[in-house]
C-alpha cells in the first residue's frame, strides 16, 4: 500500500502541539476560494514551474528529465507515491525534538483522510513507536474514514469554515452537513479536538458567531485556533498553471482580536490566533 | 525608565571614535574620539617618540621590567578625562603604543634569531591559507575575584608578600626577580595613574565629579566598596590591559552578575544606591564597549550553577538584561550559562530578546562545557566555576591560560590532496607528496591522501607552536594579569609563560562542513556516478568552474552534505572530526600544558576562504567556508532539527576549547508563547546531547532582502557573524548574500 503525498515538513510548529513533522497528502474534496495549498487539490501528481527561479540550465530539455534534475529548483514535482516503510524512518528522525517539546507527527493535506487506509496504517505504526499523532482534516470525509484513524489519533485538528450551509457551498464548493455531523461524531467519541477556523474577511467574518454557538455545544474541543487568511499562495497557482480566486482583503489585527474574543466568550475555550 | 541622558549617551558614543567620521571596526585602535584636555598629558605621537628612547634605556633589562617601564611612562603621560557626561574615566592612549617597542620587537627578535625556520614555515602556511598561526595574547581572563577583594593596592601588596615568602626560602632567580619587579612597577604605575585621575577629578565641579572623585580615591587606596567602584575597577583594568598592556580581556567579571552581586546587595541594603541608580550606572558601563565598537565584541557571561546546585541568576542578572535591552545594544555580547536549573523567566527574557532581533547572545550549555573542561583535568568544582572566555571558549577560572594557537583549514587539505601537496595559490609545497589525481583509483585512495595532507597541516602547526610557545612570556610578559593569579605568584612565574595550573593551547579546525561537502562531491561525482575523472575535475576547479556552471550547480545540489543529517556525509564528518581531535587533544604544548581542540572559526571562515581555491562542492575560489560547527552557508536544507542532529554527532565535548553551532530561525516559527517553548526545546535537545554553545538568529529572508535594498531603514539590524555580532550594513554584499541564502532554507 502506498500513499500519495506532496510534502514532508520537518520543524512544523503550527500544526499541533510542539515541534512536529507534517505529512501533506495529495487530493482534496473541497475547493476553498482562499486555498493556500493549491498543490494539494488534485489527487494526481503535478509538475509546477516557478518561472522566476529558472536559470536556463536546459536540463528540462534533455531526455529523461525529471524535476529533481532542475538546477534552479524551478520545476517542482508535487505528488509522489510512498510506502509506510519509507515514511516511517523519516518521521522518526526528529523523535527527540517531539519528545522534548511535546510534539509529534501531523497528517495534513489536501485531505489526508481521502487516503484513510494508508493513514490508519501509518498512524498505527507511529503509535507503536510512542509518537504523538495528529490528523488535520476538513471533515468532508466518510464516518468510516474517521473510524479507521480514531484508534491511533491523539488529536484532531478540525477545520471549520462556515456554519451556514449556503455560505459554505459558495466558499468551498460543498455542503457542510457532513462536516458538522462528523465533528459531532468525534465529539461524542471524546476525541481531543482543536478547531481551526481560517478567517477570511470577505467570506466568513459573519460566520464566527454561528460557528461559535455550534462549538459551544461540543464537549471535546480543547482549543480553537483562528488562522488569519494570507494571500501568499498566488505564485503557487501561477506555477501550477491554475487561475486563482484568492480574495484580496486581509484581516486586520483588530478584526482577528474581535473574532477571538467572540469565540472565547461564546465557547469558553481557549482561542488563539 | 530612561537609564541614561541622551546627551550623555551621545558623548560616550563619541568617546572612542567620532561617530560622524568613517569607522572601520577592524581598525579600532587607529581612532580617537573627542579631544581630551591637552594640559593633562601628551599626544600618542609624543608618547611614542619618548618610548623609542626609553626602550633604548631598557634595552638590556629583562622584558617584564622593560615592558612595565614603558607602561609606566604611558600611564604617567597619557591624557585623561573625568567627564560630566560619563561616570567612567577616560584614557586617551588606547593605541597600544608600547607594542612596536616591546611585543613586536621581541617577537621579531625571537623569531628571526631563535626560530628562523619556524618563522619561514609559519609565513608560508599563513600565505597559503592552509593554516593561520600566530602567538596569541588575546584570550585571557584575570582573576576578577582577587581584583574585587584586594583592589589594585591589595594586588600589589599580595605580590610583595609572595616575593618575600619566596625570598625567605631561597634567593630569587633573575627571571623570578624580573617577574616580581614587573608587577611592582606596573601596579605602582596604575596606582599613580588612579591618583592622577583622582586629583584631576577634584578639579571638576560638575554633577558627577563628586561621585567620581570619591570612587577614584577608594580605588587608589583599596578595594572597591560599592557597585559603581566595582564597575569602575573592571573598566580601568580592561582599558589598561587592552589599550596599554597588549592583552585582550575576554570576560568582564567571573560572571558579571556574580562578580557585582555582593556590591549590589550591599548597596541596596545600606541605601547607598537604589536599584534604578545601579541600572543607570550599568547603562554608562555597558555603553563603553558599545562605543568602543571592536568587531570581535566584548564578552561577559551571566548565570551559572552555585555550589548547592541552584542557579546563580539573580535580580542583577535581570537588571543587566533590562538595561541591555532598553539601550538596544549588541556589544558587549552576552553568554548565558544554561542548565536545567536556569529559571524559566530568565530564559524566556533572553529568548524573547533574541527573537526581537537582539541576537548577540550565546547559550553555553553547562553539562557539555563541564564535561569538556574535565576532559583535560579540571575537577568538578573547577568545571562548575569555569569562565567563558572570548566568544565561547572554556577556561578554568583564574588558573588557565589557553592561547588560540592556530586555525587549520581542512578544505585546503582537500585542495592539497588534489595537487600532490603543492599549494596552487603560492606554488609552495605546503603539503606532503600524495601523488597525482590519476593515481587515486578508488575514493579511499583520495580520502587517505586528504587525511595525510590534513594530518601534515595539524602536525606542522603543532611543531611551529611548540617551538615558539616557551617564549610566550618573553614576547609579551603578562605582569598585569599574572599579579591577579595566585597560582602564578606561588610559582613566581609569568602566567603566560607557564605559570598557571592549565597552560594550554587551542587548535582550531575551520571549515569542517565545507571540507566534508567537498570530499562527498568527489565521492559522488567521480567515484560513485563516474561523471568525470578526478583529473578532469581538478582542471575545472583550477579554472574556477569557468564554462562548467551546470556541473557546479549540480555539485551544490548533491545529496551528501554536512548538516542535513545525511548518514554518509555525517559519518565522514565524524571521522574527520575525530581524526583532528585525536591528534590535538592532550598533546603536550611548549608551556607545560596540553592542546585543546576547538571548532570555532572567528573570522577565518572568511579569511581562509579568500585564500582557498575552488573546491569540488561547488564553491568558487575565494568564497567563504563553513564556520564553527555549522554547515556550508545555504546547505542546511533539511532545517534546524536535522542540523542539530548532524552537529551533535560530532561529539561536541571532544572539542574541549569550544564548539559552537549557529542556527537560523524564521520569525513565524518562534512567535507567541509557543515560540518560546520551541526555542527552549531546540536548546534542550542540543544541551541533552552534549552540545556546548549555540547561537540563534531569527530572520526571514524577506526582511534581509529588504534590508539589502533599503540599508537606510535597517541601521540597527545586526546579525551574528561568528562569536560576535555585526551591523547588517557593515557586511559586504557577498556576506549579505550568503546570509540570505541560509535564511531561505528556513520556513
Amino acid at each position: 500500500m502506498t500513499g500519495r503525498i506532496f510534502e514532508i515538513k520537518r520543524f512544523a510548529v503550527h500544526d499541533g502541539d510542539g515541534i512536529r513533522t507534517t505529512v501533506f497528502f495529495k487530493g482534496c474534496p473541497l475547493r476553498c476560494v482562499w486555498c493556500h495549498n493549491p498543490e494539494g487539490l488534485s489527487a494526481k501528481p503535478q509538475i509546477a514551474f516557478y518561472e522566476h527561479k529558472c536559470i536556463g540550465c536546459g536540463e528540462c530539455q534533455k531526455e529523461g528529465f525529471s524535476p529533481e534534475h532542475c538546477l534552479g529548483d524551478a520545476r517542482v514535482l508535487y505528488g509522489r507515491e510512498i510506502t509506510v516503510e519509507e515514511l516511517l524512518p523519516l518521521l522518526l528522525e526528529d523523535r527527540e525534538f517531539y519528545e522534548t517539546s511535546g510534539g509529534g507527527v501531523t497528517l495534513s493535506g489536501g485531505e489526508c483522510l481521502l487516503q484513510a487506509d494508508f493513514c490508519a496504517e501509518l498512524l498505527k505504526r507511529l503509535k507503536e513507536q510512542g509518537i504523538h499523532t495528529a490528523v488535520d482534516t476538513c471533515g468532508f470525509v466518510s464516518k468510516e474514514a474517521l473510524d479507521k484513524v480514531i484508534p491511533y489519533t491523539d488529536s484532531f485538528l478540525y477545520d471549520l469554515k462556515a456554519y451556514d450551509e449556503d455560505v459554505h457551498i459558495r466558499c468551498t464548493g460543498v455542503s457542510n452537513k457532513q462536516i458538522l455531523e462528523n465533528l459531532s461524531y468525534l465529539d461524542a467519541r471524546d476525541q481531543r479536538i482543536e478547531i481551526r477556523i481560517p478567517y477570511v474577511p470577505e467570506w466568513n467574518a459573519a460566520q464566527i458567531e454561528p460557528m461559535a454557538s455550534f462549538l459551544a455545544k461540543l464537549s471535546s474541543v480543547t482549543a480553537i485556533r483562528i488562522l488569519p487568511y494570507h494571500n501568499l499562495a498566488g505564485s503557487k497557482y501561477r506555477a501550477l498553471g491554475l487561475s486563482h480566486t484568492l480574495p484580496s482583503k486581509l484581516p486586520t489585527p483588530e478584526e482577528l482580536e474581535q473574532a477571538r474574543q467572540l469565540l472565547q466568550a461564546l465557547t469558553g475555550r481557549p482561542v488563539f490566533h | 525608565m530612561e537609564f541614561i541622558k541622551q546627551e550623555d549617551r551621545e558623548y560616550i558614543e563619541n568617546k572612542y571614535h567620532d561617530t560622524k567620521k568613517p569607522f572601520d571596526p577592524y581598525h579600532r585602535r587607529a581612532y580617537h574620539g573627542y579631544e581630551y584636555d591637552h594640559s593633562t598629558g601628551l599626544s600618542d605621537g609624543e608618547i611614542q617618540a619618548e618610548l623609542l628612547i626609553l626602550s633604548q634605556d631598557y634595552a638590556t633589562a629583562p622584558h617584564p621590567v622593560a615592558k612595565a617601564r614603558e607602561i609606566e611612562y604611558v600611564l604617567r603621560h597619557t591624557r585623561i578625562d573625568v567627564n560630566e557626561h560619563d561616570y567612567f574615566i577616560g584614557l586617551d592612549t588606547w593605541n597600544r603604543v608600547i607594542k612596536p617597542t616591546t611585543l613586536d620587537k621581541w617577537k621579531n627578535e625571537i623569531f628571526s634569531q631563535a626560530l628562523p625556520e619556524i618563522d619561514q614555515t609559519m609565513k608560508s602556511l599563513n600565505a597559503s591559507g592552509a593554516v593561520a598561526i600566530w602567538p596569541d595574547f588575546d584570550h585571557v581572563v584575570p582573576d576578577w575575584e582577587s581584583l574585587m577583594t584586594l583592589g589594585f593596592p591589595g594586588i600589589r601588596q599580595r605580590a610583595k608578600e609572595y616575593r618575600s615568602m619566596h625570598e625567605a626560602k631561597r634567593p630569587l632567580s633573575a627571571q623570578e626577580k624580573a617577574f616580581f619587579d614587573g608587577i611592582e612597577i606596573e601596579y605602582t604605575a596604575i596606582l599613580e595613574f588612579v591618583d592622577r585621575l583622582y586629583r584631576y577629578a577634584k578639579t571638576k565641579s560638575h554633577e558627577k565629579a563628586k561621585r567620581q572623585t570619591e570612587c577614584l580615591l577608594h580605588l587608589r587606596d583599596g578595594a572597591p566598596t560599592d557597585s559603581y567602584e566595582a564597575m569602575q575597577l573592571i573598566f580601568l583594568y580592561f582599558m589598561i590591559s587592552e589599550s596599554v598592556d597588549c592583552y585582550q580581556v575576554r570576560s568582564l567579571g567571573n560572571g558579571l552578575d556574580s562578580t557585582l552581586y555582593p556590591f549590589y546587595q550591599r548597596d541596596l541594603q545600606s541605601g547607598r544606591y537604589t536599584r534604578d541608580e545601579i541600572k543607570e550606572l550599568l547603562a554608562y558601563f555597558l555603553l563603553q564597549w558599545s562605543a568602543i565598537g571592536n568587531y570581535w565584541g566584548q564578552p561577559f557571561y551571566l548565570g551559572g550553577t552555585a555550589a548547592d546546585g541552584s542557579c546563580l541568576v539573580n535580580d542583577l542578572s535581570h537588571d543587566i538584561l533590562d538595561v541591555y535591552r532598553e539601550l538596544g545594544l549588541y556589544n558587549p555580547k552576552i553568554q548565558i550559562k544554561y542548565n536545567d536549573n536556569t529559571p524559566l523567566n530568565f530564559l524566556n527574557k533572553v529568548l524573547n530578546m533574541i527573537r526581537c532581533g537582539q541576537s548577540s547572545f550565546v547559550f553555553c550549555c553547562e553539562p557539555g562545557m563541564w564535561q569538556a573542561v574535565m576532559s583535560y583535568g579540571a575537577d568538578a568544582e573547577e568545571a562548575r566555576t569555569m569562565d567563558i572566555r572570548g566568544c565561547y571558549e572554556t577556561g578554568v577560572r583564574a588558573n588557565e591560560v589557553s592561547t588560540a594557537t592556530g586555525y587549520v583549514n581542512p578544505l585546503k587539505a582537500v585542495v592539497l590532496a588534489l595537487h600532490d601537496g603543492i599549494d596552487p595559490r603560492t606554488g609552495m609545497p605546503v603539503g606532503v607528496r600524495t601523488g597525482a589525481p590519476s593515481s587515486f583509483v578508488r575514493f579511499e585512495d583520495f580520502y587517505s591522501a586528504f587525511l595525510k595532507q590534513y594530518g601534515h597541516l595539524i602536525e606542522e602547526t603543532i611543531r611551529c607552536a611548540n617551538a615558539y610557545d616557551p617564549y610566550m612570556g618573553e614576547i609579551n610578559p603578562s605582569s598585569l594579569y599574572s599579579a591577579t593569579i595566585k597560582a602564578s605568584l606561588e610559582r613566581a612565574y609569568d602566567g603566560y609563560g607557564g605559570g598557571v595550573k592549565f597552560n594550554n593551547s587551542a587548535l582550531q579546525s575551520c571549515g569542517l562542513g565545507t571540507a566534508v561537502d567537498a570530499l562527498m562531491a568527489v565521492y559522488e561525482l567521480v567515484y560513485e556516478k563516474q561523471e568525470l575523472s578526478l583529473e578532469e575535475l581538478v582542471k575545472i576547479l583550477d579554472k574556477n568552474w569557468e564554462g562548467h556552471e551546470t556541473l557546479r550547480r549540480r555539485a551544490l545540489r548533491l545529496s551528501h552534505k554536512y548538516g542535513v543529517n545525511d548518514p554518509l556525509a555525517d559519518r565522514y564528518a565524524v571521522a574527520i572530526s575525530h581524526f583532528f581531535c585525536d591528534k590535538v587533544n592532550g598533546r603536550k604544548n611548549g608551556r607545560g600544558g596540553v592542546y585543546k581542540a576547538f571548532l570555532h572559526s572567528a573570522m577565518q571562515f572568511v579569511w581562509q576562504g579568500e585564500k582557498t581555491e575552488a573546491t569540488p562542492d561547488g564553491r568558487k575560489a575565494g568564497d567563504e567556508i563553513s564556520k564553527n560547527a555549522s554547515p556550508t552557508s545555504g546547505m542546511d536544507k533539511n532545517g534546524v532539527t536535522a542540523l542539530i542532529q548532524s552537529a551533535v554527532k560530532l561529539t561536541p565535548t571532544s572539542y574541549p576549547e569550544s564548539f559552537c553551532l549557529d542556527i537560523m530561525l524564521h520569525p513565524s516559527s518562534v512567535a507567541g508563547e509557543e515560540g518560546l517553548s520551541v526555542m527552549k526545546a531546540l536548546l534542550d535537545v542540543y544541551t541533552n546531547n552534549g552540545g556546548m554553545s549555540i547561537q540563534m538568529n531569527v530572520f526571514s529572508p524577506e526582511m534581509l532582502k529588504d534590508a539589502q535594498a533599503h540599508p537606510e531603514q535597517y541601521r540597527n539590524l545586526q546579525v551574528r557573524v561568528c562569536g560576535w555580532n555585526v551591523l547588517w550594513n557593515n557586511l559586504s554584499r557577498a556576506e549579505q548574500d550568503a546570509y540570505i541564502v541560509r535564511a531561505e532554507n528556513i520556513q
